[in-house]
């Protein structure tokens, strides 16, 4: 499943192990990748950096934090969108905020979904699955149909 | 007319003087003439000569006020007469007694000729007076005198109106002016040292006192206004400060809530069959995190509408307070509560504020109507001073009115928990959004017998 990466960008671990256990709860299989923060996060999609010698294979969706270290979630949108390579990438916003602002900027740069993290988190967990399951079962070729 | 007066009485009395100076002076010219004929006269009388006694009368023609004169003889008759221009004039048959008299506007004058002791004859002159007439050119002359004077002196008040009343008036124009156009550096000028002077320098530091005491009052006006930009400048940053902190406070805040529970889930979920003891433990972990985690929603949408800028537009509040009422209806479905909204109930407002506005309030009556035997809640506006009020009004649990100022106080709440859950943000949100549309909020409420909610949204007829 090498080839149905999903990339999770989350710079919280507590956050990042409760998404990974939901995820891993909806039996989603697809290999996926974290990274710490924006900066990380755009070397990792375009293989620089630290990343410069990994299989150079782009996820085929990715779950945002909006809130991240160094470069912010939508400023790391905005790159994505602004790039050939990425720009049909499914993104998934996750957020604690639930400012109309926060979403709309999310919107605005592209984000195809936005899901506020709830602190009920079977709801939260129940929303992650859905779409993990939605967008990483899709065949990889539905960036192409976008 | 004082001066007029003082005038006339002054002409009267010259009048006066001069007409007796007048008289005498005539009476005695007449008496002397008198007396010359009589001593002229004796001669011819003494030698009784008519012939010598008519030229000396004739010399008489020189005096033009003389009409006629006659030597009597001593025995009374008439000797020789003279009468000017030739006229024929009656004489007087006898000679009178010596003396001048005045006969209508006549003098006449007797004088006896006597020579050595013996009368030898009486002169006789007859003579114009002409009092009357002296007395019509003298007011002739007095009048003319006055009108002159009056013509003088008017010429004369009009030149010391231009010297004292101009001045004055330039005074009153410059007050007139500086009240007009609000110009105080305006000054009078100064055009002499007299009492008028005095009057304009007095103006003019008037006027010197009034621009300085303006130019400290708009000094300290200005000073405020810095003062207050400045504050207003202080408040709103931290106003900012204030809504950024409350903005992360309640990201950062929500995310370790969210381990909480997600991390006491796993561990439920990690060890099944646990003892029913430790299920409850659990269930209090997640209902408290639960109410943390609204009451750091509610202080966000605190935040939120104190700072999202207002879109105004006519909103329907009937048809949203029957769509929340649907909502609540449909999460308690056993509850059956009337409501009564009243038709084509709309205001001006946010929409969502708004919304916001009727979801608490709405929601508080729900909630407080829960042990209510016939639940009744009611939306509507009263009219009052040309205002539109709006209420909410439930025949709820209600409030002791002495704890209303504490309504609306974020985090204050008149009931416990147990007894209607809440988190004690909603009516401060309801009170700031009902502010922010420049209108008020105030509640009136009866323990055991209900609450209404009354607000303004600054909006007033025919707006």
């Amino acid at each position: 499943m090498a080839d149905k990466l999903i990339l999770l960008v989350e710079d919280d671990p507590d956050d990042e192990e409760l998404t990974m256990r939901a995820l891993r709860k909806a039996d989603v299989a697809n290999e996926i990748a974290v990274c710490r923060d924006g900066q990380e996060a755009l070397e990792f999609i375009f293989c620089e950096g630290e990343y410069a010698t990994r299989a150079p294979v782009l996820p085929i969706a990715i779950l945002l934090d909006l809130k991240l270290p160094k470069l912010d979630g939508v400023d790391l949108l905005k790159r994505l969108r602004g790039d050939d390579r990425t720009k049909h990438i499914p993104v998934v916003m996750l957020t604690s905020s639930g400012e109309q602002e926060d979403m709309e900027r999310a919107y605005a740069a592209g984000a195809n979904s936005y899901i506020r993290k709830p602190v009920d988190f079977a709801d939260f967990a129940d929303a992650v699955a859905r779409l993990a399951v939605y967008w990483g079962s899709l065949n990889a070729d539905l960036t192409d149909r976008r | 007319m004082t001066t007029v007066t003082a005038l006339l009485f002054t002409v009267l009395a010259m009048v006066v003087y001069d007409l007796r100076n007048y008289g005498n002076t005539v009476k005695r010219d007449i008496e002397t003439q008198t007396d010359l004929l009589a001593s002229s006269s004796s001669a011819a009388l003494s030698f009784d000569d008519p012939r010598a006694a008519r030229e000396n009368l004739r010399v008489l023609h020189h005096r033009e006020r003389i009409n006629a004169a006659a030597i009597y003889n001593a025995r009374g008759a008439v000797f020789a007469t003279y009468s000017r221009g030739g006229v024929a004039r009656q004489f007087p048959v006898l000679p009178g007694k010596e003396g001048v008299y005045v006969e209508g506007d006549q003098l006449v004058a007797f004088k006896r000729v006597i020579e050595n002791n013996e009368i030898l004859g009486t002169a006789y002159i007859r003579a114009d007076y002409r009092f009357w007439q002296r007395v019509t050119d003298y007011l002739t002359i007095a009048s003319l005198v006055l009108i002159a004077a009056l013509l003088v002196a008017a010429l004369m008040s009009l030149q010391l109106q231009a010297i004292i009343t101009q001045p004055i008036l330039s005074v009153a124009a410059i007050a007139r002016e500086v009240v007009t156009r609000n110009d105080v550096s305006l000054r009078a000028p100064k055009t002499s040292d007299d009492e008028v002077g005095v009057l304009t320098d007095a103006f003019n530091s008037m006027l010197d006192e009034i621009e300085a005491r303006r130019a400290e009052i708009t000094r300290l006006n200005d000073e405020l206004e810095e003062r207050i930009l400045q504050r207003t400048a202080e408040l709103e940053q931290s106003n900012r400060e204030l809504e950024s902190f409350s903005y992360s406070v309640s990201h950062d805040l929500r995310s370790p809530l969210r381990a909480i529970v997600g991390f006491s889930e796993a561990l439920q979920e990690e060890v099944p069959d646990l003892p029913p003891e430790a299920q409850r433990l659990f269930e209090r972990i997640r209902a408290a995190t639960r109410r943390m985690a609204q009451r750091i929603d509610g202080l966000l949408n605190l935040a939120h509408v104190s700072r999202r800028p207002l879109t105004v537009q006519m909103v329907d509040l009937g048809s949203i307070a029957g769509e929340i009422i649907e909502e609540l209806r449909q999460r308690d479905r056993d509850r059956t509560v009337t409501t009564v909204v009243e038709p084509e109930l709309v205001a001006r407002g946010d929409p969502k504020l708004l919304r916001a506005v009727l979801e608490n309030l709405l929601e508080n009556a729900w909630k407080f109507t829960g042990d209510t035997p016939r639940p009744r809640i009611e939306v509507g506006t009263v009219g009052a001073d040309g205002e539109t009020v709006y209420f909410v009004k439930d025949n709820g649990a209600g409030f002791d009115m002495a704890f209303a100022d504490k309504l609306f106080a974020a985090f204050s709440r008149l009931h416990a928990n147990d007894e209607f859950p809440g988190t004690g943000i909603g009516l401060a949100t309801v009170q700031r959004i009902v502010q922010r549309h420049g209108g008020r909020i105030w509640a009136e409420a009866v323990p055991d017998e209900g609450a209404a909610f009354y607000f303004t949204l600054g909006e007033r007829d025919g707006r």
